[in-house]
């Protein structure tokens, strides 16, 4: 296939990508490699990702990766498999990216699991695979991101899609324009490569992220962002790395403000806060991902409870339908956020003490349940304007 | 009444018709082990006590023609036997004159003459001695029989020959009644276990199957041969002590116990017979029967003897059951301990025990022992023996790093002029605390050797097992490396990536990679 024809098929973002991304690879391996060359031990200096070397950045709002560092040593026997497995990752990325391929985290498992056979110490033939599962492919990749200070996207690995997002804008993804405000009763999936995405021009005045899909699909329907012109996203659960970048750049780059909608318990605060300041796993790279500046719009405990300044937004009889009893698993998960350092301000310790204290939890679909015009319409819009949100 | 006593009555030979089952020919079976054994032991005897090394072969052959009838032809490179003293040294049941003491393979005193008594009871045929002493002219040989009741040679042929090549050793050739099938592990295993006391030797053996088992000599030291000694105070016996008189020439009491015993000098002896009021001056030859009990107490109580000496008994040497263990179970460890001599009722006796472990020894759920009496193989009985007690109930074989089942083999090695058989078959030791400590002692002091060993080799495993660990991913570490290796200005191969990683592994683990020359030792491609 000639070059010509390779550069019509793939845009020219992504060979920009490719190259970057190929030069930085070769740079940080080609160190250890000269290392050999000169007698030494060859090693790997990488930054730890560990909670313990999880820094929350207070006045940035995110959580980023400490100085700490361990040496991944070749002739440490604790380390030599891993460092293999390190070595080995390089190599199919780098070949990856020379190849003009996408592999996908499953694809570099494959292309890399092969069997090593080898002779024991007591002279039996062995076989062990470079790596038996997922997981094990999976760590060395992450290992190689905060090493070399790539993110897998930028090495142009990709992942599943899971964000989905529509609104009154339009944006160039490879060589194609896509208008986000023409996908009939569809969206358009978030692509694994959001820094690929060039945004065109954009009609909107606050960007609406929900946790569930099915709320997202019941106010695209209802015509929701284009009444309040607004950029609908849901993260479908907790959000790919995709969706959190994309998030970021609206916010970065076109100063839209973010508010984010969750069911009303520890697991809806916990995906706010990965939005907002990064998850602690990827701590690394919360400086690319994370939005300081996202709003928690609700559900909180006040909309449901009340408190002296405002009325609740369901009535009693209302709150012993749709409220439902919190399980010993959630009572945890709220202690330990209470010990975050990042929900030590006034209104989560509040919000998270009423749960504790009521230790009941609400879906955001309870509201819809009122009527799903109360959400567009009512609950949404008054939030909004009241500024009732939690930062 | 010892046997040899039991031979005064009547003949010996004729003793022996009405019991072979007590010298060890009860059936067939075993009466082919136990010539084989006699017949062997003496060919031994003839050489290594001499200082020769021995040069043996067995042959064993069946009798197409007639059924269970074996011919066995024992041959030596021994001293021979004088050519006036072959019909009685091989054709008559001899009493023991002698009461000095001395350190045998023979269990019974009675050799060859057993072998060839039971194949004229069994078979008939005469038996065939041919030797030739060292330096001798000719070389004789006779055929004979034994009359049983006259307890005498009867020549049936006389030949000799000129010795044109020096020789000097005895062939047997005898014809018993036997039973191969039977017989046959036994045989076999007698000689494997012989060939290890016996490093010194070449031995050949060929079976009536026609195999052909050949042990070759695996060094030139020979044992120093035993050496007659005289009996203890604290050792003997009222028969014994009836022998003694009756053959010394001593006419006091005094005298007798001055020249005639060890350990005993003429103030020591002057000293005892004050002290139990005995008449110095008495002709010992008229002591009356209640005087000599009497006697025989007091020599066995009074502790002012010296103590009975060890320097004729020839026990085998640490060197030579290392070796011995080392060539025939061909182990990766071996170690052996000769104890200092102790002495069981006034007999000198020295326990010998080896180790060894690992290599081509096969994994078994108990240690596999290896009894010997005076160089003699004990097969038979073995759970009854005291050194099996202390293998298998005295020794905790975990203290010493020892998992079950384990590749190990203990020797216990006992030579002394009396031997505390069980039983009349005397193929297993009774448990006589002196002799059990002393087996005790023994194997766990190679036992501790071994767990040294065995530390050693775990850490040095150990380390060669991490060495491995890393050397098992060179291929695929090069392998990526070429990758992003700038090739400027020189190109490098994944082979040269390779080699310094080899190299930098070996510099790291030295002393347990020292036997892995090369990367490919480890590591191997996948087809």
């Amino acid at each position: 296939m000639s070059e010509g024809h390779v550069r019509k098929l793939v845009s020219s973002v992504d060979i920009r990508a490719r190259i970057k991304a190929c030069e930085k690879l070769a740079e940080a391996f080609g160190k250890v490699v000269k290392s050999v060359l000169v007698g030494e031990e060859p090693r790997l200096i990488i930054p730890k990702r560990t909670l313990s070397n999880t820094i929350y950045d207070k006045e940035r709002g995110l959580l980023l990766l400490g100085p700490s560092t361990f040496e991944r040593n070749f002739l440490d026997v604790r380390e030599s498999k891993k460092f293999m497995q390190t070595l080995l990752m390089a190599k199919i990325i780098y070949e990856a990216l020379m190849n003009n391929e996408y592999p996908t985290i499953r694809d570099l498992f494959y292309r890399g699991k092969h069997s090593i056979r080898y002779r024991d110490h007591k002279g039996r033939i062995e076989e062990e695979n470079t790596w038996d599962e997922q997981k094990e492919s999976d760590a060395v990749l992450r290992d190689i991101e905060v090493y070399v200070n790539l993110l897998r996207e930028e090495m142009l690995i990709l992942s599943k899609e899971k964000g989905k997002v529509v609104g009154d804008m339009r944006i160039k993804s490879g060589d194609d324009i896509i208008d986000l405000s023409k996908m009939g009763h569809g969206a358009y999936a978030i692509e694994p490569t959001p820094d690929l995405i060039e945004f065109i021009d954009v009609n909107a005045e606050f960007v609406l992220v929900v946790e569930k899909d099915a709320v997202f699909q019941q106010l695209h329907r209802a015509g929701f962002w284009r009444k309040y012109k607004a950029i609908l996203i849901t993260s479908a659960g907790q959000p790919d790395r995709a969706t959190r970048r994309f998030v970021r750049r609206l916010n970065e780059e076109l100063r839209l403000p973010i508010y984010i909608l969750t069911d009303a318990d520890p697991y809806g605060w916990y995906i706010y806060s990965v939005f907002k300041i990064g998850s602690i796993t990827l701590s690394y790279e919360s400086e690319r991902l994370a939005t300081p500046k996202a709003k928690f719009l609700g559900v909180s405990m006040t909309d449901i409870f009340g408190d002296e300044k405002k009325k609740p937004y369901l009535s009693e009889t209302e709150r012993r339908n749709f409220i439902i009893r919190a399980k010993k698993a959630d009572i945890k998960r709220a202690q330990e956020l209470l010990n975050y350092e990042w929900f030590k301000t006034e209104k989560w310790v509040k919000e998270i003490n009423v749960f504790l204290a009521k230790q009941s939890k609400l879906e955001i679909e309870a509201l819809t349940g009122k009527g799903l015009y109360f959400l567009t319409d009512t609950y949404i819009p008054t939030k909004i304007q009241t500024q009732d949100f939690i930062e | 009444m010892s046997i040899a006593e039991k031979f005064r009555s009547i003949s010996p030979s004729e003793f022996f018709y009405r019991n072979k089952e007590i010298a060890g020919f009860a059936n067939p079976a075993r009466a082919l082990y136990q010539s084989v054994r006699e017949l062997v032991e003496n060919a031994l005897d003839a050489t290594d006590a001499h200082g020769i090394l021995p040069d043996i072969s067995i042959a064993i052959e069946r009798d197409y023609h007639k059924p269970n009838v074996y011919r066995i032809a024992v041959k030596d490179n021994g001293i021979g036997v004088p050519e006036n003293y072959i019909p009685d040294a091989f054709g008559k049941v001899l009493y023991s004159s002698k009461y000095v003491l001395r350190q045998t393979r023979g269990l019974f005193g009675l050799g060859a003459k057993m072998v060839i008594l039971y194949g004229q009871i069994t078979v008939g045929e005469p038996a065939e001695i041919t030797s030739a002493t060292i330096n001798s002219k000719n070389i004789y040989m006779y055929k004979l029989q034994i009359d049983i009741r006259e307890n005498k040679p009867i020549i049936i042929e006389r030949m000799l020959w000129p010795n044109k090549t020096g020789w000097h050793g005895t062939i047997v050739r005898v014809a018993i009644e036997g039973d191969w099938g039977k017989a046959k592990q036994k045989v076999l295993e007698y000689i494997r276990r012989t060939a290890i006391v016996t490093p010194y030797a070449n031995i050949i053996l060929k079976t009536p199957d026609g195999e052909i088992k050949v042990y070759k000599r695996a060094t030139d030291k020979i044992p120093p041969p035993p050496r007659e000694t005289k009996p203890h105070p604290h050792g003997v016996d009222i028969e014994m002590l009836k022998t003694m008189i009756s053959e010394t020439k001593a006419q006091a009491l005094v005298e007798f116990l001055a020249e005639e015993f060890q350990g005993v000098g003429k103030v020591i002896a002057e000293r005892f017979i004050k002290t139990y009021g005995f008449d110095p001056n008495a002709n010992p030859k008229a002591l009356s029967k209640d005087d000599l009990e009497r006697l025989v107490k007091a020599l066995r109580e009074f502790d002012e003897f010296r103590k009975p000496r060890a320097d004729h008994l020839s026990p085998l040497g640490a060197e030579l059951i290392k070796i011995g263990l080392n060539t025939i179970l061909k182990p990766e460890f071996v170690d052996a301990i000769t104890r200092k001599p102790v002495v069981y009722e006034g007999h000198p006796l020295i326990v010998e025990v080896g180790v060894a472990y690992g290599g081509a020894i096969e994994p078994l759920e108990e240690p596999q022992l290896l009894r010997f009496a005076n160089k003699i193989p004990l097969l038979y009985d073995e759970k009854t023996d005291v050194a099996w007690k202390v293998v298998s109930e005295n020794i905790d074989w975990s203290y010493y790093g020892l998992s079950f089942p384990a590749p190990i083999a203990i020797l216990v090695h006992i030579c002394g002029t009396k031997i505390p058989y069980k039983g009349l078959g005397k193929e297993s030791i009774a448990e006589v605390p002196v002799i059990e400590k002393e087996i005790e002692e023994g194997v766990r002091a190679v036992a501790r050797s071994l767990k040294l060993y065995l530390t050693r080799k775990r850490k040095e495993e150990e380390a060669l097992r991490k060495a491995i660990t890393i050397i098992k991913y060179i291929p695929e570490v090069a392998n990526a490396m070429t990758i992003f290796v700038k090739t400027n200005p020189e190109h490098i191969d994944k082979e040269f990536l390779e080699l310094k990683l080899f190299e930098l592994v070996k510099s790291k683990f030295s002393d347990a990679v020292r036997n892995i020359s090369s990367l490919k030792d480890i590591a191997i491609p996948v087809e």
